[in-house]
């Protein structure tokens, strides 16, 4: 099948400017999505590096695909088995181990897993019941198992998982992907959230550029008619176009007048842009081209509403990627069970989240794949943290830090492989344990970038997504 | 995979550059040339933190870089060629050369040849810039005005780099450019019309009604509220109330309006509560000086860390952050894992200031009148002296028996749990039967200057008069007054708190390493409701934090919502404090046997004792059985009831202030330092109090009793500080120019920005200390210089060598801040409401904001037309127009924003409901004005949004505009009521970039 989406081919500095002579494109405007890597020193933002950079080697990969399982999946439950736990059901936790204080600190007893594992596909990967239409992709699939954050709270695990720190303000993972290499389309952002109903705890901070120039904010589109604020005009077109063509008359007027300054001209160019997003962000939630056979793959006729909603999130996301946006992450769909946080009532609030995920997740993999674009395209799948191997009081299980599942697929990604290794009980990690560091270092390393080396001056340190820490985990790349 | 094109890596290949050396300065500038080099390249590994040191060798010091090493030494003055830095940097070996090839940090040819000079030289050294105290030249000559003065140290650079200034601008432009710079708001066309009548003082009149404009209070208040982090709401999953914020903001409109003097201002931030003589309200009469210190407390909050002691870290190093880049532009966070890796900022410095915030307390603080409360309380204590009198003499005429049960002492029962306790432990933490506070400490006057042994109290609305027994009691006066009782600072060694206490609506609460947030599920066991007219026994179990620091305070008023409350009738009485391993069902019993009748000789005996104001708690509890006994008698006498009138009335007058969170004192905490920033990993050594060493300043006599605030404070005002007034000149030139001498303008350290113009830094700062720290006087002197006025258009010759425009060679062009610009819409459209301060106008909600802690009900569009500085500032739920116009996120000190430029800005001024109504109301106020013509519209719109006339090829395009949208062709008779016209004429002035930016 053809790729329907720009080339990667970077372009050099005089390509650029040569581009530049065409259409109502400027230099300065195309930096005005990120679409140039590392800002650009011609746009009139003067906080922003003096050196412009390029990726630091080849990439594998060019667009994420960040599946956000807001609340924290029960690593237990889903992708890590423990059958100890079946064993010794009921039995007190503090006969078997060190306890640590949770959330709610409301220990239980040993609790197994209401679901049964199988093994799939030819890396005999384990899944459990939870997921057979992901059950379906494990060879596709490179599986952490010894993931841990340092927050056990919701808000700054998220801030953790997004940022690289547990902290407000810091720029999200996007923003630093944006920020380092631009995106692809010069008509919509580089760092798109498509927003599945549930916004995580912390608030859209988790997606904001913090002390990073605005240019780099995730744009979050909502499954509405209208998907962004103010995208849509609320005046006929033609008054619209007169207007435009009135200000555009007069603002360059005044810039001719003022000596041009780059501020006030990218400003101009700013307005034909939006003018542009009018039309290409509401095309993009327009499925009518897609076929019968696609939209059942990814679950747009299921009878579970959630199901529906959630498998258009995934489609919407693989559009993004054609159209070579950067950074897309999709929060969850609202079940009624307050995200993947079950507290209480594990059995059907894990079971209702995974029915509206899964066959979406597994439909987006397949088609991607089918497309040829899963091999450039990194997907990832993690929530902030997992859940405790004993009960929150009967039949719920509490925040668990220290060890939990997450996967990667696609560009660059050892398929069918399992990384790293937790103990009989799934509480705590005994081999190969990882950070979010990690996470965030391997995938800007699929992206062509070192992370060591991706760098923002702010408060006088020159800081990275991941802060001081953060290695490449060797052992889920290809 | 991915196909990649030569051109790929075509950007990555070094260009060899070739250094003319006629390019080097005559004398090389340690300062300006060399310690740059080293910092960005060296100090990782061999600056200031040893930890990271490699080789043995700095090269941050003299002393260091001169040093012996195995082979040579890093650098010999005068000689170069045997410095074995310059093998160093010069090498190609992979294994020898510096930077080391893993840094992927080389030295340009310039640089190296730059150092290679200064060794020859003499390798002179000198301390960062902003560590020595600034100074004038001696032999400087100097203008009598510092205007003029401004002119010549700008005028000196130009010359020196060969560049031209541009022309002045035009009167209108710079009626503008001061209005928006100074108020934030356009100017109108009446001051246009006032302003621009070209006579010789016009300008200065002018700067000097702006600055006596209240909204400049407005503008200037909102900067320094960028700088900390303010907000409303503290964020995370709830986004809970922050106590009394707005009262801060409106503090500081206040203060800059009436010029506050900046040391004043400094000092009442760090240290408002300990101020001896606090300025007050000029009409309200409360206590000013304590608002500033809620500054501190603007962070975020979480309600249910899993860890209360890293909680803590979080939140002061917060505080950390943001007191050290505010008042004095250095970054002391960086150095809480180990020392600065750039500045002389060891981790010791970081935990001084963090033993600081430790020692401090923050609470709930009443803004009263003061002196309402003087009189208001004499007046109650007098008439309650009267009433006791009277009633005095009325129980004595009553001659029948009584009975009472007798209580138990509270000793005795305290010593009998000591026995019956298996651990055999209880220690009492506060006992304020005896007439003393003990160790304890008030804030606030509602617990009077000491416990009492007699209060009465009465209550009117229960028709309920009684005399308290000997206890710390927050009704000395009336109920409903704030005050709050803080235990000192102890280590919780055992399970239990236990206060004997009763009260209405009030709190016991034990702060657990400063933590605030009490609530279940995790610390719900740290805090009482005390809602009970009798003695009874309040049991925190603290089992869970032993080894924690705590203190306990009680207080009346309770948090819903971790928002305190105080109703009217609230109060507390509390006996005892005492902490064991006892069970936590431990019940005191008020009685221990039935009732004794007490004859009239002891009656007599009791009612004597509180005459001479020394009852005993027995006296107390005959006197009370009387007055039982005899309600009917004492409601109806009428010297009773005035007195009781005259105290209700009294006390009326005190409750009911406006509450704020704010500092008080705590015991003095040290902190160990956290080894790597670890508060799981802490040193044994404490580290005292102490001002930030590399100011240098005497720190020997620093205090260590409370939190040392105070000492702090006068650290940053000290005359030999060198930081403190250069940092706020800085901060004042950057908000008129747009840019500061220094660029980074929280950060003075090694990683910021060189000033463009020391010797102009230093003069200002010396210049305004002088002139008592005034802001307006340094503003309205930068506004009278040349500089200033100069026009926005760059003299063509200078593009090539000064295109950002360091020099100042013209006016920087700026677009406005979020403020300003959503502000000038609503002056525009003439909805502009002026009044001042109070509550935040609610925030208006889109469906696109969604997420938890979402407010019930949405504020309106127009955010009630209140000036920007007035709107919610919730964390979670920040307006989604002022972020997308750069308005920071509230998490660090913020001198100086971005200025972006994306689509949603675009979007926003085009589609945004908010500008499309505000461009009706300005189209609707354009027709309602029959008398002017098409053009003398179009010319008043212009001079509203541009504070200009617009050219007459400005009018044809709009007539033609308004032509083309009726279709081709409109007569002057039915464009006049055209509603719908007008509106998109005004909405295309909205979206026109001149309205945004300023000239």
């Amino acid at each position: 099948m053809h790729k329907h989406r720009p080339s990667n081919k970077p372009m050099s500095r005089r390509e650029l400017l040569a581009t530049c002579g065409n259409g109502f494109g400027s230099v300065a405007l195309m930096g005005l999505l990120g679409s140039l890597p590392f800002g650009n020193k011609l746009m009139a933002t003067p906080s922003l590096v003096s050196d412009p950079r390029v990726p630091h080697f080849v990439p594998k990969a060019r667009s994420i695909i960040f599946l956000y399982m807001d609340g924290g999946i029960s690593q237990v439950d889903s992708f890590d088995p423990k059958p100890r736990l079946a064993k010794e059901n009921g039995q007190s936790p503090y006969d078997k181990f060190e306890v640590e204080t949770t959330q709610f600190n409301n220990i239980g007893k040993i609790l197994k897993s209401p679901w049964d594992f199988k093994q799939y596909g030819e890396s005999g990967m384990w899944v459990s019941d939870l997921f057979p239409h992901i059950a379906t992709c494990v060879d596709d699939i490179a599986m952490i198992r010894s993931m841990t954050s340092e927050f056990p709270e919701h808000t700054n695990a998220n801030y953790f998982l997004h940022t690289g720190s547990g902290i407000q303000g810091r720029p999200s993972m996007g923003a630093w992907v944006t920020y380092g290499l631009g995106s692809e389309n010069q008509n919509l952002p580089g760092y798109v959230v498509l927003d599945g109903g549930l916004t995580p705890p912390g608030g859209l901070d988790n997606f904001k550029n913090g002390f990073l120039p605005a240019t780099y904010q995730a744009s979050v589109l909502q499954p509405k008619e209208i998907p962004l604020a103010n995208v849509i005009p609320n005046e006929s077109q033609e008054a619209q176009l007169a207007k435009m063509k009135y200000l555009n008359r007069l603002d360059n007027n005044l810039l001719n007048k003022i000596g041009q300054p780059d501020q006030v001209e990218a400003a101009i160019n700013n307005y034909e842009l939006a003018y542009k997003m009018q039309s290409s962000v509401p095309e993009l939630s327009n499925f009518k081209d897609e076929s019968k056979i696609t939209k059942q793959l990814y679950g747009l006729e299921s009878d579970d509403p959630h199901c529906r909603h959630y498998g258009a999130q995934c489609l919407l996301a693989r559009r993004l990627v054609e159209r070579g946006v950067r950074f897309i992450e999709l929060t969850c769909p609202n079940t009624g069970h307050d995200r993947w946080d079950q507290h209480s009532n594990l059995k059907k609030g894990h079971e209702d989240n995974a029915h509206a995920v899964d066959q979406p997740i597994a439909g987006l993999l397949k088609d991607l794949k089918a497309r040829g674009l899963l091999e450039d395209t990194l997907v990832v799948f993690a929530g902030e943290f997992g859940r405790t191997p004993f009960a929150q009081g009967k039949d719920g299980r509490d925040h668990n830090p220290s060890a939990f599942s997450i996967w990667l697929a696609g560009a660059g990604i050892a398929a069918g492989t399992v990384y790293g290794r937790t103990d009989e009980y799934g509480y705590k990690v005994i081999e190969d344990k990882t950070s979010f560091h990690d996470l965030h270092a391997t995938m800007l390393h699929l992206l062509g970038m070192d992370h060591e080396r991706l760098t923002y001056r702010f408060s006088g340190r020159d800081i990275r997504l991941t802060d001081v820490h953060g290695r490449v985990i060797k052992g889920v790349l290809s | 995979m991915v196909l990649l094109s030569g051109l790929f890596f075509a950007c990555t290949e070094q260009s060899v550059e070739h250094v003319d050396l006629k390019d080097l300065p005559d004398k090389v500038d340690f300062n300006y040339h060399i310690r740059p080099i080293l910092a960005q390249n060296c100090f990782l590994c061999h600056g200031p933190d040893p930890s990271s040191r490699q080789g043995d060798l700095r090269l941050d010091t003299y002393e260091g870089a001169t040093a012996d090493l195995k082979n040579g030494k890093a650098i010999i003055p005068h000689n170069a060629g045997n410095s074995l830095v310059m093998d160093r940097v010069s090498s190609s070996d992979p294994d020898f050369q510096m930077p080391p090839p893993e840094m992927k940090k080389t030295l340009t040819s310039k640089e190296i040849a730059l150092i290679e000079k200064w060794i020859n030289q003499g390798a002179e050294w000198k301390e960062h810039w902003a560590f020595i105290k600034p100074t004038i030249e001696q032999d400087a000559i100097l203008e009598k005005e510092v205007s003029k003065q401004i002119d010549v140290y700008i005028n000196q650079k130009l010359e020196q780099k060969k560049l031209q200034s541009s022309r002045p601008a035009t009167t209108y432009q710079l009626i503008r450019r001061v209005a928006y710079l100074i108020t934030g708001l356009p100017p109108t066309v009446e001051e246009l019309e006032q302003f621009s009548n070209d006579t010789d003082d016009s300008y200065e009149q002018m700067v000097d009604y702006y600055l006596a404009s209240q909204r400049y209070g407005e503008r200037w208040a909102r900067h320094w509220m960028d700088l900390v982090r303010y907000a409303e709401h503290m964020g995370h999953e709830f986004d809970y109330t922050i106590n009394g914020a707005p009262l801060y903001r409106d503090y500081l409109i206040r203060a800059f309006n009436i010029d506050l003097s900046y040391d004043q201002l400094v000092k009442e931030h760090l240290a408002g509560d300990l101020i001896e003589d606090p300025r007050l309200h000029p009409t309200e009469g409360y206590n000013e000086s304590i608002i500033a210190t809620a500054y501190a407390n603007l962070g975020e909050g979480k309600h249910s860390p899993v860890s209360i002691k890293e909680e803590e870290s979080i939140r002061i190093d917060n505080m950390i952050d943001v007191t050290s880049k505010t008042f004095q532009a250095l970054t002391v966070s960086c150095a809480k894992c180990h020392d600065h890796k750039f500045d002389p900022i060891p981790t010791t410095d970081y935990y001084a200031m963090y033993g600081m915030f430790e020692s401090t307390r923050f609470g709930p603080k009443p803004l009263t009148d003061q002196r309402l409360i003087k009189t208001a309380s004499q007046e109650i204590l007098a008439e309650k002296e009267k009433a006791k009198k009277a009633i005095i003499q009325l129980l004595k005429s009553d001659q029948t028996d009584i009975a009472i049960s007798e209580s138990i002492d509270i000793k005795q029962f305290i010593e009998a749990q000591s026995d019956q306790s298996n651990n055999n432990f209880v220690k009492i933490l506060g006992d304020f039967t005896q007439g003393s506070w003990g160790n304890w400490q008030t804030d606030g006057y509602a617990f009077g200057e000491a416990p009492t042994s007699q209060n009465l109290s009465i209550d009117l609305e229960n028709n309920k008069i009684e005399i308290a027994p000997s206890a710390a009691t927050s009704r000395t006066f009336t109920s409903g007054l704030l005050g709050t009782l803080r235990s000192p600072t102890f280590i919780i060694e055992h399970d239990t708190i236990s206060v004997l206490a009763k009260g209405k609506e009030s709190s016991i609460r034990v702060i657990v390493d400063n933590f605030q947030l009490i609530q279940n599920p995790l610390y719900g066991s740290l805090s009482k409701l005390v809602n009970s007219d009798q003695y009874e026994m309040y049991n925190l179990d603290v089992s869970m934090l032993k080894g924690h620091k705590a203190y306990i305070e009680i207080l009346p008023g309770i948090y819903k919502q971790h928002q305190y409350h105080l109703d009217s009738s609230a109060y507390v009485d509390a006996q005892l404090v005492y902490t064991s391993n006892a069970q936590l069902d431990l019940q005191y019993p008020e009685t221990i046997e039935s009732q004794v009748t007490i004859a009239i000789g002891d009656q007599i005996k009791a009612i004597d004792a509180w005459h001479n104001n020394k009852p005993s708690n027995r006296d107390i509890k005959i006197i009370n059985a009387k007055l039982e006994n005899n309600k009917p008698a004492l409601w109806g006498s009428s010297t009773i009831l005035a007195s009781l009138e005259k105290i209700d009335k009294s006390s009326s007058a005190l409750v009911g202030s406006p509450m704020i969170h704010t500092m008080s004192e705590g015991d003095a905490v040290l902190s160990p330092v956290f080894i790597r920033g670890s508060y799981k990993d802490l040193s044994k050594e404490k580290v005292a109090h102490g001002f930030l060493t590399a100011t240098k300043l005497e720190n020997d006599n620093f205090p260590q009793e409370g939190s040392g605030r105070l000492a702090w404070a006068e650290s940053v005002l000290h005359p030999d500080n060198p930081l403190t007034s250069r940092v706020i000149v800085n901060r004042i030139w950057h908000h008129l120019f747009g840019q500061g001498i220094v660029e980074t303008v929280d950060n003075f350290g090694l990683q910021g920005k060189l000033p463009t113009h020391p010797e102009l830094l230093d003069y200002l700062a010396i210049t305004f200390v002088k002139d008592n720290w005034s802001i307006k006087r340094l503003i309205k002197e930068i506004l009278m210089s040349e500089t200033f006025r100069k026009s926005t258009i760059p003299m063509e010759e200078n593009l090539s060598t000064d295109a950002d425009n360091l020099y100042l060679h013209h006016f920087p062009i700026r677009r406005l801040e979020a403020e300003a610009i959503r502000d000038g819409v609503l002056a525009s459209s003439q909805r502009l409401d002026t009044s001042m301060f109070g509550r935040p106008v609610p925030i208006h909600l889109t469906e696109f904001m969604t997420g938890r802690g979402r407010p019930r009900r949405s504020g309106p569009l127009d955010g009630e037309g209140r000036r920007s500085v007035y709107g919610s500032i919730r964390r979670n739920f920040l307006p989604p127009m002022m972020l997308t116009f750069d308005m920071p996120i509230p998490f660090s000190s913020f001198g100086k924003r971005n200025t972006t430029n994306v689509p949603a800005q675009s979007l926003a001024l085009m589609n945004d409901p908010f500008i499309q109504e505000q461009a009706e109301h300005w189209a609707q106020n354009t027709i309602d004005d029959p008398n002017k013509s098409t053009t003398e519209r179009i010319e008043h719109i212009y001079l509203t949004a541009f504070a200009r006339k617009p050219t007459t090829v400005e009018t044809q395009e709009a007539i033609q505009l308004l032509q083309d949208l009726a279709g081709g062709s409109i007569s002057d008779e039915k464009l006049k009521n055209n509603l719908e016209l007008w509106t998109h004429f005004c909405h295309s002035i909205y979206n026109l970039k001149e309205f945004i930016h300023l000239l």
